[in-house]
């Protein structure tokens, strides 16, 4: 939980700093909290926060999540000082919000009980929808930021009914409370119907097909910094809450929740990847192909074992990589053309080689070429699918 | 001696770093640089290489390390008789390769020199390495840069549209594989070759794996319905990529089957797969020679040529095979198999060059539009009318000792067989000489043909060396056929 605060702490500094100099402090506050933030993770946590821990508590798998989303939020702020060059003002409240939004993360990968999974997704959740907009005078991000709030209001409307019915049944919000009594009542309706509810929640902030429909439009309004944030370190805090929560709230029931989740990922793979294939602006297909890996990596539920939760975590971080390598030229790219289009690329190889190769690896990566980070995560994927 | 194997895996991967940051016109002379000393390394492994072995599957120079514990996976890597052969063949062709662009301009030949050094590093990890998931790795290591090479340096309209599908086709070949190979793993419990080797399946579970696995060899190689992507792939790729693609990369495929295919799924063979792959590949044979008959293109009749020989190459080794299964232990086909997988790289590479010279003389591919040249290049005329026998398979060529090999194992599988597949021979002289007799003698253009000199030093050397190649092994093939003949044993063996 130190963490959590030093990150809370940094994010209410760079909020304040913008008073100074127009923000120009802000980057780097936020890249010497995250430093610190990272030393503190690699720690563990004091004593003093064992009390809370019916709550919230910094395991093992939370501090390696952490430490992932913390890295990859590093990368995006080094980013960021070139992404955000074009508009001056209001910068220190993006970088702030990007980290509330981490801090929710956060929150997510500990959470021990129904309304801190809550809080945590709304902390995740708000920040970004007033990220979405961030480019004021330009309507699709306006439109963006419409349809995620939308949409997310929906989700958590849907996330609140399924707690609710959860609670009926169990009269706990505690996620062990919710295990044993999954285990010992596997029948009971109520539970079933308050699990479905809550994993549709989850698979609309992780954009699994059906759920899928804002991110395409998200992503292409959203300023491309914001982009790559949600398809790294959303994607990563939502993935590990909901795995989290069929794994060790809903394991009894699992028979009842798991073959929706299959006709998820069958129509996430089928319609992500179609339409990924004809998209013709990058942005978006990059979109389409972060719904793809959300189906892909929902496979994991399929063939539990002692290893997944590092597949998930290898996976995860393999992912996030490859797509700040591809949002760094899609970022300079968009800089110079004003715009996404595959026809923007043209000759990119010839301008800025580095900037060429990086992008071809990070690309490479998430196909899934051997040699790349990406390749090691879905063989590992695939193993415990098969067995 | 393990370190030899060790430094002739890793020299292309230096020398291919090297290049990417030598942004300098030079690069060509480095890249020739290594790839000599590559080649020194492999003919020294060749000279210290022990040919009659005293026991079953030997593996010379061999390297293991540990890798994961967690995928039972390690870097094990050895030579035996078939490895060292197609990694002799690798290091033979390569520096030719490079050679054979020392004439022309290059946008970027730091790059270019640099994939091909990459390409190679990939060709030799799939020919040494024992190790299933390794193998799959260096399979897909070669699709990268040869994607590069012919995406960047191809025929400036059709490259994107082409390397895309080739792409595309050969990646989801090999995700076929990878998955077959998974499934034997999950009964094997490791990816070593000895336990890929002993994983109990049924016959049921073979045939599939036998499918899944011989879709990405299939089109690799290319057997006649997974054929599509190549007369395209080849013609429209630059002439080193084309050289690449069919002299070396083809053999992957041939040497997969027999490393891979043969001794997991012994069971699908004997049964009703062996005699369909059969089918096909003759189907190839005379389809792949019928094309050629009729193709305007140089590298188009070049590329349809391969696809007809490499039928004749599968055909032979499904025919030993099947009969191993059936009556005994025969390995003819896959002798002919390696025999004719060294003499048809040398052979194809060479044609690749003489249809380039063409191109470059002529400036056009359309082969009813070039002629007479004979009288003006006759140093070229002799080299490419060697080669061109080499490829059709005339006595005392290369070609001649693999082809009838080959043509003897299918006859003992079944006489009909072996009479259509034998047709290659005479369709493969029909072609191969109209070919040559349209481009080299009747009236060319007359303009062309007076400013016309005759092959440059740099050519002549490239078409000489190979041309060197062709009459050796066909006079003397008996140390390329005792140095296969010991893994192949052992591989025809470990099927019963």
């Amino acid at each position: 939980m130190s963490v959590l605060i030093v990150l809370f702490l940094t994010a209410v500094l760079v909020l304040f700093s913008g008073v100074f100099e127009k923000g120009k402090y802000a980057r780097y506050i936020g890249i010497l909290g995250l430093i610190v933030g990272l030393y503190f993770s690699f720690l563990p946590d004091c004593e003093f926060f064992a009390q809370y821990k019916a709550m919230y508590e910094y395991g093992y798998n939370a501090a390696l999540f952490t430490k992932i989303s913390i890295v990859v939020t590093l990368f995006l702020f080094f980013l960021g000082g070139f992404a955000f060059s074009n508009h001056r003002s209001h910068q220190s409240e993006l970088y702030s919000l990007m980290l509330f939004a981490l801090c929710g993360g956060i929150v997510l990968f500990g959470y021990q009980n129904l309304v801190t999974l809550f809080i945590g997704i709304e902390i995740l959740s708000i920040p970004l929808y007033v990220m979405a907009g961030a480019n004021k005078t330009d309507l699709r991000s306006t439109e963006a930021s419409m349809k995620y709030f939308l949409m997310g209001a929906f989700a958590t409307g849907f996330l609140l009914f399924g707690v609710a019915l959860v609670y009926g049944s169990v009269g706990s919000f505690d996620l062990y409370a919710i295990h044993d009594f999954a285990i010992n009542n596997p029948k009971n309706l109520m539970l079933i119907m308050g699990s479905i509810l809550m994993l549709s929640a989850l698979a609309f902030k992780v954009s699994l097909a059906p759920f899928h429909m804002w991110s395409p439009d998200v992503y292409q309004g959203s300023p491309s910094l914001i982009t790559a944030f949600m398809a790294s370190v959303v994607k990563i805090s939502g993935f590990f809450a909901l795995f989290k929560l069929m794994t060790i709230g809903f394991n009894g029931i699992a028979g009842d929740w798991i073959n929706i989740l299959g006709v998820f990922i069958i129509l996430t793979l089928l319609l992500a990847n179609v339409m990924g294939l004809v998209q013709t602006n990058a942005k978006r297909m990059l979109a389409y192909s972060s719904v793809s890996h959300a189906g892909y990596i929902a496979l994991i539920f399929f063939g539990l074992n002692n290893f997944s939760t590092y597949i998930l975590g290898f996976y995860l971080f393999a992912y996030s990589l490859a797509t700040v390598g591809v949002f760094i030229s899609l970022i300079w790219v968009e800089k110079i053309k004003k715009e996404t289009s595959f026809a923007a690329f043209n000759g990119l190889g010839k301008r800025e080689p580095l900037l060429a190769v990086v992008s071809t690896i990070s690309m490479l990566s998430m196909a899934g070429i051997p040699l790349t980070a990406g390749f090691i995560g879905k063989l590992g994927l695939q193993f415990w699918v098969r067995h | 001696m393990s370190c030899l194997l060790f430094t002739l895996l890793l020299l292309p991967l230096v020398g291919s770093g090297l290049l990417f940051f030598w942004k300098n016109n030079s690069s060509k002379y480095i890249a020739l640089a290594f790839a000599f000393a590559e080649m020194f390394i492999a003919f020294y492994m060749l000279g210290n290489f022990d040919f009659h072995p005293t026991v079953d599957a030997p593996l010379q120079y061999e390297i293991a390390y540990p890798w994961s514990s967690y995928i039972k996976s390690s870097f094990n890597f050895g030579i035996d008789g078939m490895s060292m052969l197609m990694v002799i063949l690798t290091n033979i062709l390569v520096p030719l390769i490079i050679l054979s662009s020392f004439n022309e301009k290059k946008a970027y030949p730091n790059s270019f020199y640099a994939l091909i050094l990459l390409m190679q590093f990939g060709l030799l990890g799939v020919f040494t390495s024992l190790d299933g998931l390794l193998f799959y790795i260096f399979w897909e290591v070669t699709l990268i840069p040869i994607w590069f090479i012919a995406g960047l340096w191809g025929q400036e309209d059709k490259r994107i549209k082409f390397t895309t599908k080739f792409f595309v086709y050969t990646f989801v070949g090999s995700l076929f594989m990878l998955i077959g190979l998974i499934y034997v793993y999950n009964q094997s419990a490791s990816f070593a070759l000895t336990d890929l080797y002993n994983a109990t399946l049924n016959t049921n579970e073979q045939t599939v794996i036998f499918w899944f696995i011989f879709f990405a060899f299939a089109v690799k190689l290319p057997v006649f319905p997974f054929h599509t992507w190549q007369p395209d792939t080849y013609t429209y790729s630059p002439t080193q990529g084309s050289m690449l693609l069919s002299g070396i990369m083809l053999k992957m495929a041939v040497y997969g089957v027999l490393r891979y295919l043969l001794p997991i799924t012994p069971l699908a063979i004997g049964g009703i797969s062996g005699e369909i792959v059969i089918i096909l590949s003759v189907i190839g044979i005379i389809y792949g020679a019928l094309i050629a008959m009729i193709s305007t293109d140089s590298k188009r009749l070049i590329a349809f040529s391969s696809l007809s020989h490499v039928g004749l190459i599968v055909a032979g080794i499904f025919a030993s095979a099947v009969v191993t299964m059936r009556t005994g232990l025969t390995f003819e086909g896959g002798q002919g198999a390696m025999v004719q997988s060294f003499a048809h790289g040398i052979n194809v590479v060479g044609l690749f060059y003489c249809a380039d010279i063409l191109y470059k003389r002529f400036k056009t591919r359309d082969i009813r539009k070039m002629g007479g040249l004979a009288k003006v290049a006759p140093k070229f005329a002799i080299l490419f009318m060697i080669i061109l026998l080499g490829a059709t398979g005339v006595p005392l060529t290369n070609g001649f000792i693999g082809e009838f090999i080959l043509l003897k194992s299918v006859f003992a599988y079944n006489y009909i067989m072996a009479v259509l597949a034998g047709l290659t021979l005479i369709l493969c002289a029909a072609y191969m000489l109209r070919f040559y007799g349209k481009t080299m003698f009747g009236k060319g253009d007359e303009a062309v043909l007076a400013t016309t000199k005759d092959i440059s030093s740099v050519e002549f050397s490239v078409l000489a060396s190979l041309a060197v190649f062709v009459i050796a092994l066909g006079v003397y093939p008996q140390p390329i056929i005792e140095m296969v003949s010991n893994s192949l044993v052992f591989i025809y063996k470990s099927m019963l």
